[in-house]
């Protein structure tokens, strides 16, 4: 079910490793590229292939096992599981609000237009809506 | 007194010429173990630091091989380890100095970009037990023809003979003489597949692993067949020549092999793993306290160092040392 995806992550990037790892498996689960049912590797796996802490992996696992997508599996990797999605938190939106504010206005003091923003803004919440 | 000084010359003359050629047994985008442009081994600099190279590695050679003459006549138990043991440090220094220039001078960093794969069958990239089972079955065969025949068996035989072909060490018809090289064989088997098995667990996916662990799995059969010829010898007259011919060509095959696996496109051109320079000390020890792997492809020749920063890789080291040692130590009478 997982075939041929990959993860990536920059260790040369100021975002922290386990950071990257879990916007790395959100992005796979919400677009529905890892699909319930499909099998990640084992944190010793992924830790060796990307030359993160063990730790670190196993963290990135854990936070999304909190949110419901994956199941743990003991000394194995984890399974993903069928999740409801929750009713968006108003905390949460704002919080979101406040980030998506931030990163427009760094955009912005690059030089991108708010017409081309919004235009990368829809495609990647269409692209992640299934 | 001539074989002698050919059994000091010969190991020298291998190791100086394989050391000329060192620096061109690597990865495109590395030279001296240091990351740079991959066209920089063409430019006018990348020659010039070859070539001055090359010089300092033949004037160690000029200067051991005089060492060892001079050992020859003086002191002849040294053999040739002394000489080799001087001329790779005096070479290592050379390409040390040069790892330096390199990385300071025209190094590049490289963003240390890294991948997973999420598929779990990554996982189960596993030694061949077609392949590597025969070995242990020839093994086993060659105990129980040697069980079969044990009254024929001479009650003191040679095992080890002197560069004048004359036999210079004995074993008894007991349990370690007569079974003693076909337990060596085991054991020597088991630690190749158990670092195979290492390395398919403790180290990145590459093209440089999977032509190690192939590697591996092929090597049972030349020492399989080194101990086994040997387990057979105070039963047999086998041609001690043809055995080591054998040996050769087959040993020869699998360093063709490799090399042609590494230096295809998908070999050496593969982009190599994204580590820092820094952390490669002198060119050739990993020391990266923040990777988890505990073998890491080597940057200049074939095969896996380890990441001498983690503590595992120590344990590793002395395991595979001692499990070396243990042929010898379960002998010892």
């Amino acid at each position: 079910m997982s075939s041929g995806l990959t993860l990536r992550i920059d260790l040369d990037s100021g975002v922290p490793a386990y950071r990257q790892i879990v916007d790395g498996l959100r992005i796979l689960l919400v677009s529905g590229k890892l699909a319930p049912g499909s099998e990640l590797p084992s944190v010793r796996r992924i830790a060796v292939d990307l030359g993160v802490h063990f730790n670190t992996v196993a963290e990135a696992y854990r936070t999304l096992a909190g949110e419901g997508w994956l199941e743990l599996l003991h000394g194995r990797g984890a399974t993903v599981i069928e999740r409801d999605a929750p009713a968006a938190n108003p905390e949460k939106v704002t919080e979101f609000r406040h980030r998506l504010r931030a990163l427009v206005a760094e955009m912005q003091s690059q030089g991108a237009s708010a017409a081309k923003l919004s235009v990368e803004l829809r495609n990647a919440a269409n692209e992640l809506d299934v | 007194m001539k074989l002698e000084i050919l059994f000091i010359v010969l190991p020298l003359a291998l190791v100086a010429i394989i050391f000329q050629f060192v620096p061109l047994l690597t990865r495109r985008g590395i030279f001296f173990s240091a990351t740079v442009d991959p066209e920089f081994p063409q430019s006018a600099d990348g020659r010039r630091l070859l070539r001055s190279y090359r010089l300092q590695a033949a004037l160690w050679t000029v200067l051991t091989f005089a060492l060892a003459a001079l050992s020859a006549t003086t002191r002849p138990a040294f053999g040739a380890s002394l000489p080799v043991l001087l001329l790779v440090a005096g070479i290592g220094f050379s390409y040390w100095l040069k790892f330096r220039e390199v990385h300071e001078r025209y190094g590049l960093r490289r963003p240390e970009v890294r991948e997973a794969s999420l598929s779990p069958a990554e996982e189960t990239a596993s030694i061949r037990p077609w392949l590597v089972i025969p070995p242990f079955v020839a093994i086993a065969a060659a105990a129980f023809y040697l069980n079969a025949h044990w009254s024929q068996i001479p009650h003191q035989f040679p095992v080890h003979w002197g560069v004048n072909g004359q036999p210079n060490r004995w074993a008894s018809r007991d349990f370690a003489g007569v079974y003693g090289p076909l337990l060596t064989a085991t054991i020597m088997d088991l630690l190749c597949l158990g670092f195979a098995w290492a390395l398919l667990r403790m180290s990145r996916k590459s093209m440089m692993r999977y032509v190690t662990v192939r590697m591996l799995e092929v090597l049972l059969y030349p020492l399989t067949l080194t101990f086994v010829v040997v387990s057979l010898l105070p039963l047999m007259r086998i041609p001690l020549w043809l055995a080591a011919v054998v040996l050769f060509a087959f040993i020869a095959g699998i360093f063709f092999w490799s090399y042609r696996k590494i230096t295809a496109p998908s070999g050496l051109d593969e982009v190599p793993e994204p580590q820092n320079d820094s952390y490669w000390k002198a060119g050739v020890f990993y020391y990266n306290p923040h990777d988890p792997a505990i073998f890491v492809s080597k940057r200049v020749g074939i095969g896996y160092t380890v990441n001498f920063a983690n503590k595992m890789s120590w344990v590793v080291l002395v395991g595979i040392l001692l499990i070396a040692l243990l042929p010898a130590l379960l002998m010892r009478k």
